[in-house]
C-alpha cells in the first residue's frame, strides 16, 4: 500500500501559503482576525504535505488520549494504537509513556466518571481515526511524559512542589482533573484552527479539511465542557471559594508567556487566551468561550506556538521537552519562531 | 440528488483532481468522499459571499434569540441591560444591501433563577451579536439584511410548533422563555445546528486564508456554546429524572429526521463519516475502551464511530430551521419558509437551496 505522501501529488499538496499569505492578510476585510495570529509555519522551505499536518495533530491526540484514558480507566492506549503501522517507512520510532502519577481519577461520582469516559473514548477515537486516514504514513506515538503536570504547575505558579506532597496531580480529584484537562483542550481547539488553513486544495477535495474542522468542533465541545464545569463549580462554591478556577487562569497566563512574542515577527496584540471569570449575578456575562473579544471568532495557534506550550519552553530552536521529552514525531518538532 | 457541496466538489474533482481521488481511494477509505455515487446536478454554485450570507442569516436568528432571552430586546434596539453587558449602544445593524430588514416576532426576557444559566445567556448573546457584526464587516456592501424571524413560544410560535413536532409537548404550549431549563432547551435547538452548518460550509470556502479561518473560528465558538448548553443540561439533570435528557433526545431526533429528509435519498456530503442519524441527544451511551465497555455521557454531538462532528449542507440546515420547509413533494424548494424564518432567508441572486 502506498503512503499518503506518495498518494497525494506533491505538487498539489505543497502550499503556496507563504507566498500569498501576506498579501491576503493585508487585504482582508474581516474584523478581529489580526489577533488570531495564524501565521503559517516556515518549515522545510515552506514545503510540507497534508500528511505532515495530520501527523502533527496525531501527536497531540496521542497525548490527549493517554491522559484521558488513564484518568478514566487507569490504563492507556492499546499498543496497536501507538506502534508504527505496518509498511511505515518514515524516520520516527515508537516511544514510551512515562506514567508518573497517572491513574484513574480518585473519588469520581457516577456522573463525573461518565464524563471522563466519554472524553477518553473520543480522544482515543481521534487517534484511531487519524491513523486510519494516514494509513502507512501515520507516525507512531512519540515519548510522552504524563509526569510533566507537576513541573508545569510550578511554572504556572499554582504550587511550589514539582513532585510529592503539595504537587499538582490531575488524577487526584475531579477538580484537579478539570485543571489538567484545561491545559489541553484550548490548545487542541486552537491547534486545529491554525492547522485547517494549511491543508492543500487537494486535501480539501480529499476530505481532510472537513475532518480537521470536525475534530476542531469536538475539541471545542470538550473545552466548553471543561470551562463550563470550572465556572459552574466556582459559582456554586460561592464565598467558600474555588481555587481550581484561579489555577486554570494561571495555566492560561503561562501559555501566554510561552507563546507571545516568539514568532519571527513578534505579535504585540496580546495572547490568545480568555480569562475565566466567576459571574456574581444572572445579568453579568460568564467567559466560557475562548475567542477574540472584538469579533467573537475563535483563536488559532501556529504549530510553533503549540510546540512551545507542550514543550513548556518559550525558546526558539527547542526540539523537545515537557510532555514530549524526545520531541514530537513531526517535521514541525523544532520551534522555528 | 446532489447537495451543493457534492456538486462543487464534483466540479473540482472532474476539472483538475480526478487522479488524486482515484489514487487515494484505497488507503484513504475513511476520508475520501464518495462523489462518484452522485449524478444529479445542483442549480447553484455558491460563492464565499453566499456562504457567509447564509451564515449571517443564522447568526441574526441566534443573536436575536439570546438578546431576547438575556435582555428582553432585539439586537438593533439594545436596552440598558444589554448595554450594561457590552452590547453596542448604537445597536447592531439589521439592514443590508440585499433584502428588506424583517421584524422579530415573539420572545421575552427569561426570569433566570441561577447565575450559571443567566450569565451563560448574557455571554452568548454578546458573542452571537459580535458574530453578526463580524460577518457584516467581512461581507461589506453585499451583506444581507435581517430576514423576518419568528422566535415566539406558545401556540403558533416557532418554539411551540417545534416542541410539538419533536414530541416534547402534546400541544404548542412550550416556551423557551419560561425558566432556566426551558431556555436551555431552546438554546439546544440552535447550537448544534450552528456547528453542523459552519462545518458543512468549511470545505466550500475558497478563501483559504480569508474566509476559512473566520468560519473555522466561528465553528469553534458555536461548538463551545453547544458544549456549554449540553454540559449545563447534564449538570441540571444528571440521571435524566427531570426529563431534560429526554427532551434533548427528541430535539436531536427531529433534527436528524429533517436533515435526512433533505438528502432525498442521497448519501450525505461527507458520507464517509456523516452517517445517519446525524444528531444525538444527551442520553448516555456505551463506549468501548481498551479496558472494556463503559457508560459515558454525550456532551459531544458527533458521529460515534469516528468522533468527527457532523456536517450539513445548506439544504439540510434549511430544512431544520424551517421545520421541513425546504422539501416539498420530494423536491428541494426555494425559498424555504417556515418556523423560525416565516418569509425565508434573505439571499443574493443565487438564492439558497
Amino acid at each position: 500500500m502506498k503512503t499518503l505522501d506518495q498518494l497525494v501529488d506533491k505538487a498539489l499538496s505543497r502550499r503556496t501559503f507563504l507566498a500569498g499569505a501576506g498579501a491576503v492578510a493585508a487585504s482582508t476585510v474581516v474584523a478581529g482576525c489580526s489577533d488570531t495570529n495564524s501565521t503559517p509555519p516556515p518549515a522545510n522551505n515552506g514545503l510540507y504535505t497534508d500528511a505532515d499536518v495530520l501527523n502533527f495533530a496525531l501527536n497531540l491526540e496521542y497525548l490527549e488520549a493517554q491522559f484521558y484514558l488513564y484518568a478514566a480507566t487507569g490504563a492507556g492506549l492499546a499498543s496497536s494504537d501507538t506502534s508504527a503501522p505496518s509498511g511505515y517507512t518514515g524516520k520516527f520510532t515508537e516511544g514510551t509513556l512515562t506514567v508518573g502519577s497517572a491513574a484513574q481519577v480518585a473519588g469520581l461520582t457516577t456522573a463525573e466518571q461518565e464524563i471522563v469516559n466519554e472524553i477518553a473514548y473520543e480522544e482515543m477515537t481521534h487517534v484511531k481515526f487519524l491513523r486510519t486516514a494516514l494509513g502507512t504514513a501515520a507516525v507512531p506515538m512519540p515519548d510522552i511524559d504524563l509526569s510533566f503536570f507537576g513541573p508545569l504547575a510550578v511554572a504556572a505558579g499554582i504550587t511550589t512542589a514539582a513532585t510529592g506532597a503539595g504537587s499538582f496531580n490531575p488524577f487526584s480529584s475531579f477538580d484537579y482533573f478539570l485543571v489538567g484537562a484545561f491545559i489541553f483542550e484550548a490548545v487542541g481547539v486552537t491547534a486545529y484552527s491554525g492547522a485547517a488553513p494549511l491543508i492543500s486544495a487537494a486535501g480539501v477535495t480529499a476530505g481532510f479539511l472537513t475532518a480537521a474542522a470536525g475534530i476542531l468542533a469536538v475539541e471545542a465541545y470538550h473545552a466548553g465542557y471543561v470551562r463550563t464545569s470550572l465556572t459552574g463549580r466556582a459559582i456554586a462554591a460561592g464565598s467558600a471559594g474555588y481555587p481550581y478556577l484561579p489555577a486554570a487562569n494561571l495555566v492560561e497566563a503561562l501559555r501566554a508567556t510561552l507563546t507571545v512574542g516568539n514568532s519571527a515577527a513578534p505579535s504585540t496584540t496580546g495572547s490568545v487566551e480568555t480569562t475565566l471569570v466567576v459571574p456574581t449575578s444572572t445579568s453579568t456575562p460568564s467567559a466560557i468561550v475562548a475567542a477574540s473579544p472584538t469579533s467573537a471568532v475563535g483563536f488559532s495557534r501556529t504549530v510553533n506556538q503549540v510546540h512551545h506550550i507542550v514543550y513548556g519552553s518559550p525558546t526558539v530552536g527547542v526540539a523537545k521537552g515537557g510532555f514530549f521529552p524526545s520531541g514530537t514525531n513531526s517535521i514541525f518538532a523544532t520551534t522555528t519562531a | 440528488m446532489a447537495t451543493q457541496e457534492t456538486q462543487l466538489l464534483d466540479d473540482i474533482i472532474v476539472s483538475s483532481r480526478r487522479r488524486l481521488l482515484s489514487l487515494g481511494a484505497a488507503s484513504l477509505a475513511g476520508l475520501v468522499l464518495a462523489s462518484s455515487t452522485r449524478s444529479a446536478k445542483a442549480a447553484v454554485a455558491y460563492t464565499d459571499d453566499d456562504i457567509l450570507n447564509f451564515a449571517l442569516n443564522l447568526e441574526y436568528l441566534e443573536a436575536n434569540f439570546y438578546y431576547l432571552a438575556a435582555f428582553g430586546c432585539t439586537i438593533d434596539k439594545p436596552n440598558a441591560a444589554a448595554m450594561n453587558a457590552g452590547a453596542p449602544a448604537a445597536g447592531i445593524p439589521i439592514t443590508g444591501s440585499v433584502g428588506t430588514a424583517g421584524t422579530v416576532t415573539g420572545g421575552s426576557q427569561v426570569p433566570f433563577s441561577t447565575i450559571q444559566v443567566g450569565s451563560y445567556a448574557v455571554e452568548t448573546a454578546i458573542e452571537e451579536g459580535k458574530h453578526v457584526l463580524t460577518l457584516q464587516a467581512a461581507l461589506g456592501s453585499v451583506a444581507v439584511a435581517q430576514p423576518a424571524i419568528n422566535l415566539a413560544g406558545g401556540t403558533g410560535g416557532s418554539f411551540g410548533e417545534l416542541a410539538q413536532a419533536a414530541g416534547i409537548t402534546s400541544d404548542q404550549s412550550f416556551s423557551p422563555y419560561a425558566a432556566d431549563a426551558d431556555f436551555l432547551i431552546g438554546a439546544y435547538v440552535f447550537e448544534d445546528v450552528g456547528v453542523t452548518a459552519y462545518h458543512g460550509a468549511a470545505s466550500l470556502l475558497t478563501g483559504t486564508t480569508t474566509t476559512l479561518p473566520v468560519a473555522a473560528g466561528i465553528l469553534g465558538v458555536e461548538a463551545y456554546h453547544a458544549g456549554l448548553v449540553r454540559t449545563t443540561l447534564n449538570y441540571l439533570d444528571p440521571t435524566g429524572s427531570l426529563g431534560l435528557v429526554g427532551y434533548t433526545t427528541k430535539v436531536s431526533a427531529l433534527r436528524a429526521t429533517l436533515s435526512n429528509q433533505a438528502l432525498l435519498g442521497a448519501t450525505p456530503a461527507a458520507s464517509a463519516y456523516d452517517n445517519q442519524p446525524d444528531d444525538y441527544g444527551l442520553a448516555p451511551a456505551t463506549f468501548t475502551l481498551p479496558t472494556g465497555s463503559v457508560t459515558g455521557t454525550r456532551i459531544v454531538d458527533a458521529d460515534p464511530t469516528d468522533v468527527v462532528a457532523f456536517a450539513r449542507s445548506t439544504t439540510q440546515v434549511l430544512n431544520i430551521v424551517t421545520g421541513g420547509g425546504a422539501i416539498k413533494n420530494g423536491a428541494v424548494v426555494s425559498p424555504a419558509t417556515g418556523i423560525f424564518f416565516p418569509a425565508g432567508l434573505n439571499a443574493g441572486a443565487n438564492g439558497f437551496k
